[in-house]
């Protein structure tokens, strides 16, 4: 166990997706009691009272966002679920769209009734088709069932929702992006100010909360914000969904309360390393967040008296941080080269190219690492790389530079002799390798 | 009005402005790519960041002034910043300014050697584009130039509404392309991207390969192509490369014509038709005198004219709306009390031509036409019985309608079927040939200069009008 | 499209009302699902009955990857090639498919029936590698189990 559960509280089976079974598990009772007993401004303060912390990547808290909006100026406000999950080595928001959708539906409207949102959206990636399908169903069962539409349990309330499908585009997961995206353009990031609190889609006041951000607030609405606070650490209260791949025995989606052991859960729940290596690095939070090496994670053996604990202030920390959730568990023997090389490549294929850091940064940096890779590295190759990302630290008008830049960085700082060795031999240390596999 | 710190000096901005217009206000110039007074704020470019007290760098065209905020503009993470995003913004552009007509008022070029200077740090090839992108018959768009500042992009959604242009794909593939139904093509107002685009991307195909702009001058006037009246620079050569030059012919045209911006009448902007006056004054000219059809010294077809005028018993004058203020003014002085006066529509819509819209384009195809009517009135020209006389004062007019019987006296610049069949022919100066005024539809009197000199033979029509009314005859 | 007219109309009684860019991408996909691409007439009209700039819909169709202006293939597999799944073969499965199918990523073969293409992150990381054959994720991958779905999909 991985401490206790606020999401996957409950049996995966064939049909515990559907209404039926979540009304079973006690489900629409936290939307039954915030429409009948509390005040919007009630509901946002419970929220704000839970400390609950963005999911998606930056960690920010989800009511002081909230409080931004005022429910009664007078003026249309909108709600968007992301469910745009596209951070490589995440999937944990496809498996809320795909087992607990109704999850998210009854915190979708618990939100719009705390922000006066009569129209809402869920964001959600192209590519997804089973989450889509479900989510799909789900929204019908819950019009079916008068969830959605007018006057929502005869209390008056009227919402509407909508399921938008994005068509292959990383940065539409950026949240003025994806508004966008959904006003019928590219997916080109905004600046801010003003922020979409203020001016969000359609120019309207809006709130851009994560898939499993959003799917907390009916335990949170239902048990209470002390109830939530008791789960996880002071500072980061509750649970994280985390996806595990890379070289790991056990992938998967696990539900981790916040402050859990860090060595027990790689080691423990998801079985260590694959292939009985040795763990070379981790990337805890999806690729955008900084690798750190097994060491400095300390999480090398299960028995590690100074293990790190999973929080999202421990992982700042420790030079990186929990972000979309994503943990990519990298085994000695992978090359960091070549992995950079595959970072930087999805990089560049994603940047909108709307700023000129990120436009033309993203391409230098993979032609770069192309060229070491290729044999025909120079030193100050090394310096250059460094170069570009800082030119892209806090310059570019969303995250995907920034974020780019210092995943580069940390690889460089954390694995600077690969990156050398190869550019003085001109040839990958690890021959490229980046499996795993068994030896025969 | 909150006071903000621009490098130190106290600054007075207006609430709602941002850092960078405050700045340019007060004479402090931010440098910037995409930004543009006209237009929407995207904040692509990059490089106006500016460092703010406490709160570290942002860029300054989209940071909203607050009392007492402290703004530095040469900080050593500014500079460090704009050397780092010039590199960037160089790094798939070809610099190939030695055959581009933007080299000489690039603003990359100029930033580069003011905030950089230091060569390209990248061995890496650069991304190809299409090289000879032909927006429309007028444009073409050189994509490895271009920067991705969207002010193009944007001009066609904000300002001229045609919405010719965006951009497509993603990343360093991302491409400026013109909308394939056409829309780009028939945007009246296209040629503002050309000056709007701060690199050498987009290109006038009438100035292509012309002329490199330092051999170049500009010369404030009005467009005469309609009633709006917008003010514009008419670039000619240098007087002083004029001396060394080979190709004479080139030293009294029009290489090229841009907006002279003027906020009472055309802001920033001018239409096509603008453009394109090198088509209205490089028709063949009036140069030579005539009387009765064969040449004649100007001396003596002006006597022709004054005699003619002298001795008529119904003359009636067709008033150009091309005169400036001045001519027309001396035309009433000298003449109209001795001729019938009807203001002419010297010019008319032509085939194709943007009739009028809501930007800047007026249906009346004549400049002077508010200061014409002022002075002469609305009537419409016509020919009372018994007319013998017609002084016809540019151009418009049809030989046909000449009452039988009555003589044509013709003061024009450019030939057409009233200058074949006038009994006296004077060539007269045009616009560029000479100063003056023109009275816009609302009244706005804007200024014009001479650029070329007077072809040998041609009187300017303000001093013909005193010598035709005789009052200084000997 | 004009078939999928009334699709469009009934999507807009969940929407707010008098927004009709937000449809764009909607029915961009829903043609797309139609046709198997957007086609010129199809941009025609669209920007009819939307009444949204052209120049628009044509930067929208450049911009999203899974976006096609020409028809591909019956088949279209689709090998991700992110971190998790190169850590787990990807390569080795493109290269595979490109022998097996006697094509490169980006190409169809000459019958018509399947295109390969390479993807970034699926979000199936989890269960890498993966590849999508169509709108379906094919998870945790491997050469004969790329030989058994190549039968399956009627590869000689």
């Amino acid at each position: 166990m991985t401490g206790r559960k606020v999401l996957m509280d409950f049996e995966v089976t064939p049909t515990s997706h559907t209404l039926e079974a979540y009304l079973a598990r006690g489900g629409y009772q936290a939307l039954a009691k915030a429409l009948r007993g509390m005040k919007p401004g009630e509901v946002t303060q419970e929220i704000v009272d839970s400390g609950l912390q963005g999911r998606g990547g930056a960690a920010f808290p989800a009511g002081r966002k909230w409080q931004v909006i005022d429910p009664h100026d007078g003026q249309p406000h909108y709600l968007v679920a992301n469910a745009d999950e596209g951070e490589p080595g995440t999937f944990k928001d496809r498996w809320v769209l795909e087992h607990s959708p109704h999850t998210l539906l009854e915190s979708m409207l618990i939100a719009s009734y705390a922000l006066g949102v009569r129209h809402s959206f869920i964001y959600i990636r192209g590519e997804f088709d089973l989450p889509w399908r479900r989510v799909s169903a789900a929204i019908e069962e819950a019009y079916a069932a008068g969830y959605f539409g007018e006057n929502i349990l005869g209390t008056g309330f009227s919402c509407d929702i909508f399921v938008f499908r994005g068509a292959g585009a990383y940065v539409c997961g950026e949240a003025s992006s994806l508004l966008a995206s959904i006003e019928g353009s590219r997916g080109y990031p905004r600046n801010r100010p003003p922020r979409l609190t203020v001016k969000g889609l359609f120019q309207r006041p809006t709130v851009v909360n994560n898939v499993e951000t959003l799917s907390n607030l009916a335990w949170i609405i239902g048990h209470g914000a002390a109830a939530f606070r008791q789960i996880g650490t002071p500072k980061s209260p509750g649970t994280r969904l985390i996806s595990v791949s890379g070289h790991i025995a056990r992938p998967g989606v696990y539900e981790v309360e916040l402050g859990y052991s860090w060595a027990k859960f790689l080691h423990d729940e998801c079985g260590g390393v694959s292939c009985d290596r040795e763990l070379k690095a981790v990337i805890p939070g999806g690729i955008s967040s900084q690798v750190l090496t097994g060491r400095d994670a300390k999480v090398l053996t299960p028995h590690d008296v100074e293990t790190m604990i999973l929080d999202h202030d421990a992982l700042w920390q420790a030079g990186s941080s929990l972000g979309s959730g994503g943990m990519i568990v990298i085994a000695e023997g992978t090359c960091m080269v070549s992995l950079l090389r595959v970072m930087l490549r999805f990089y560049h294929h994603e940047s909108c190219g709307q700023c000129t850091p990120c436009r033309e940064g993203m391409g230098w940096l993979h032609r770069i690492v192309d060229r070491i890779l290729a044999g025909k590295g120079r030193p100050e190759d090394i310096d250059l790389m460094y170069r570009i990302s800082k030119a892209n630290d806090g310059t570019t008008i969303c995250g995907l530079g920034d974020a780019a830049g210092y995943a580069t960085v940390a690889m460089l700082d954390r694995f600077r002799d690969e990156f050398d060795w190869c550019v003085e031999h001109k040839r990958s240390k690890y021959d490229g390798n980046l499996e795993c596999r068994p030896s025969t | 009005m909150p006071t903000i710190y621009i490098d130190g000096r106290p600054v007075e901005a207006a609430e709602d402005q941002t850092v960078m217009q405050a700045a340019r206000a007060a004479g402090v110039e931010i440098p910037h790519f995409c930004w543009h007074p006209a237009l929407s704020v995207p904040g692509n470019c990059r490089i106006c960041m500016v460092e703010v007290e406490g709160k570290g760098t942002d860029i300054a065209c989209n940071m909203p002034v607050k009392a007492g905020m402290k703004v530095f503009t040469n900080s050593d993470e500014v500079v460090a910043h704009r050397k780092a995003i010039l590199q960037l913004t160089l790094l798939n552009h070809p610099v190939d300014c030695g055959i581009c007509d933007k080299a000489g008022e690039c603003t990359l070029q100029d930033y580069h050697y003011r905030y950089n200077g230091e060569p390209s740090v990248s061995v890496d090839a650069k991304v190809p584009a299409t090289k000879f992108n032909e927006l429309s018959d007028r444009i073409v768009l050189d994509n490895e130039r271009c920067i991705l500042c969207s002010r193009c992009v944007r001009f066609t959604r904000e300002v001229s509404g045609s919405n010719g242009l965006g951009i497509e794909h993603r990343a360093d593939h991302s491409r400026v392309q013109p909308s394939s139904d056409g829309a780009f093509r028939g945007d009246p107002y296209s040629d503002n991207v050309v000056d709007l685009c701060p690199v050498g991307a987009l290109l006038s195909r009438r100035f292509l390969y012309r002329s490199r702009v330092w051999y170049l001058e500009p010369t404030p006037s009005v467009c005469p192509g309609c009633e709006r009246g917008c003010t514009i620079n008419v670039w000619h050569r240098l007087e002083d490369w004029k001396l060394k030059s080979v190709a004479t012919k080139e030293n009294s045209r029009i290489a090229r014509v841009t907006p002279l911006e003027n906020p009472a009448v055309n802001g920033p902007w001018i239409c096509n038709k603008g453009r394109d006056l090198a088509d209205l004054f490089e028709r063949p000219r009036t140069t030579q005198a005539k009387v009765g059809g064969r040449p004649a010294e100007i001396d003596e077809a002006v006597a022709a004219a004054r005699r003619l005028i002298a001795t008529a018993t119904r003359p009636v004058a067709l008033v150009s709306s091309w005169g400036s203020n001045e001519e027309l003014e001396a035309f009433a002085r000298h003449l109209g009390g001795r001729l019938a006066c009807f203001v002419k529509a010297d010019h008319r819509p032509r085939e194709g031509e943007v009739l009028e819209d809501g930007l800047l384009i007026k249906a009346g195809k004549n400049p002077n036409s508010r200061r014409a009517r002022e002075l002469f009135g609305d009537a419409a020209p016509s020919f009372a019985p018994g007319t013998d006389l017609v002084l016809c004062w540019g151009e418009g007019f049809d030989p046909a309608l000449l009452p039988a019987g009555a003589k044509l006296i013709v003061i024009g610049s450019f030939f057409d079927a009233a200058t074949d069949r006038a009994d006296v022919l004077l060539p007269a100066s045009t616009q560029l040939e000479r100063d003056g005024h023109y009275t816009n539809f609302e009244g706005v009197v804007s200024a014009f200069a001479a650029c070329f000199p007077r072809p040998a033979g041609v009187a300017d029509a303000e001093a013909l009008f005193g010598l035709l009314a005789g009052e200084d005859a000997t | 499209m004009r078939h999928l007219i009334p699709e469009f109309e009934a999507m807009k009684k969940r929407l707010p009302p008098g927004e009709n860019g937000v449809l764009v991408l909607p029915c961009l996909k829903r043609i797309q699902e139609d046709r198997g691409y957007v086609a010129d007439e199809d941009i025609d009209g669209l920007v009819e009955y939307l009444g949204v700039p052209r120049i628009q819909v044509e930067e929208v169709l450049s911009f999203y990857g899974m976006l096609r202006r020409a028809p591909i293939g019956r088949f279209h597999l689709q090998v991700c090639h992110n971190v998790s799944c190169s850590m787990h073969g990807a390569e080795r499965l493109l290269d595979r498919l490109q022998s097996r199918l006697g094509i490169a990523p980006g190409q169809t073969t000459p019958d018509g029936r399947f295109t390969l293409s390479r993807v970034e992150c699926l979000g199936s990381c989890g269960t890498a590698p993966v590849l999508m054959v169509n709108e379906r994720y094919y998870e945790l991958q491997s050469e004969p189990l790329l030989d058994v779905l190549l039968e399956e999909l009627g590869k000689p």
